[in-house]
């Protein structure tokens, strides 16, 4: 990618510079490039550069495949760059961050939602017993 | 809806799963002026409840969060500063600086070295040029010099010629001498062929 001289270079006012997803691939086939751009800019419009992917569908080995390109992350982020939610809950899941806050309370919440199912009165467990009947069928 | 639909921003084609057209999800149908609908007149929206304790959990995980993360940026701030430093002040700017001179010396050398084969080859070059050159002249005037000398030689043969043929030419010292000679021998030219080729000579005189 060719770096354009700061003269040449849109001038923002109070804006800043965001690491980011910026959404790209096909309908129903979402694919994510971990980005750093000026703030202003549109989603997917051009940035400053990649700094990794995220695939949020799952192979066929149930995995998410994300890359990081932790070197310049920490250029950018020592540059004074922000980064939004969902990459900083990829930081925190791959160990570069701290684990997010939403991360812990998310997976607290998704338990205990779990224990209340498995703690339902029999109402609920004809209903799962009736879904596994069909699937054997099926 | 009067969202103006903006044309495809350019992808990253290598990374997406198949190079295709994004198009721009434009929620809902109405636009900022338009009435409420009368099913939803009633509606009242309410944030999402809380619960208090979760929140005092979250609140004090997110300012141990914050501070890590705070501290973490002004680490990677200061070892930007300290790397930009070192590269121009510091211990590795002597290194940067003799490697650099050391770089630029070999190019120069092999620089060097270039022109001096690329000289040797040109001097070549012109050197044949010349020679072919000089060669073409001598050849070319050789060969006027032959056509010269060919016409020489024929006008020569046409001279001799000339020469040889004045002997029988009839002057008017040997006229009357010709005349005598050719009036005592008569020269006959008939002849007779027939269809096998056979040429006789010898005919009767009128």
């Amino acid at each position: 990618m060719v770096h354009l001289s700061s003269a040449l270079l849109k001038r923002y006012h109070g804006g800043f510079v965001v690491i980011r997803l910026a959404l790209g691939g096909c309908t129903n086939r979402p694919f994510y490039r971990i980005v750093a751009a000026f703030n202003k800019r549109a989603r997917d419009s051009k940035y400053i550069e990649q700094l990794g992917t995220y695939d949020p569908l799952p192979n066929k080995y149930n995995e998410k495949l994300v890359s990081l390109n932790y070197g310049r992350i920490k250029y950018w982020i020592g540059c004074g760059a922000h980064t939004t939610k969902p990459v900083a809950k990829l930081l925190g899941l791959s160990g570069f961050f701290p684990l997010h806050p939403m991360t812990v309370t998310e997976a607290e919440r998704k338990r205990k939602r779990a224990e209340l199912m498995k703690a339902q009165p029999d109402g609920d467990r004809a209903e799962e017993e009736e879904q596994d009947k069909k699937e054997q069928e099926a | 809806m009067f969202h103006v639909v903006r044309s495809p921003a350019p992808l990253f084609r290598l990374l997406s799963p198949r190079g295709g057209v994004l198009v721009e999800a434009v929620r809902g149908r109405k636009s900022r002026n338009d009435p409420k609908a009368k099913s939803k007149a009633d509606r009242v929206k309410l944030p999402p409840r809380i619960d208090p304790e979760e929140m005092v959990v979250l609140k004090e995980r997110y300012e141990q969060y914050d501070l890590v993360v705070r501290a973490l940026r002004a680490e990677f701030k200061q070892e930007i500063v300290r790397r930009r430093y070192e590269n121009e002040v510091g211990s590795r700017a002597e290194e940067r600086a003799k490697r650099e001179a050391e770089e630029h010396r070999a190019l120069m050398e092999w620089n060097d070295r270039e022109n001096l084969r690329l000289r040797q080859l040109r001097v070549i070059r012109i050197q044949k040029q010349v020679e072919e050159e000089a060669k073409k002249r001598a050849e070319v005037v050789s060969l006027r010099e032959e056509k010269r000398q060919s016409v020489l030689r024929e006008k020569e043969k046409e001279i001799l010629q000339l020469q040889e043929e004045v002997k029988t030419f009839i002057t008017t010292e040997n006229l009357e001498q010709r005349i005598e000679e050719a009036l005592d021998n008569p020269k006959n030219y008939n002849f007779a062929i027939d269809k096998e080729g056979r040429i006789v000579k010898r005919t009767a005189l009128p």
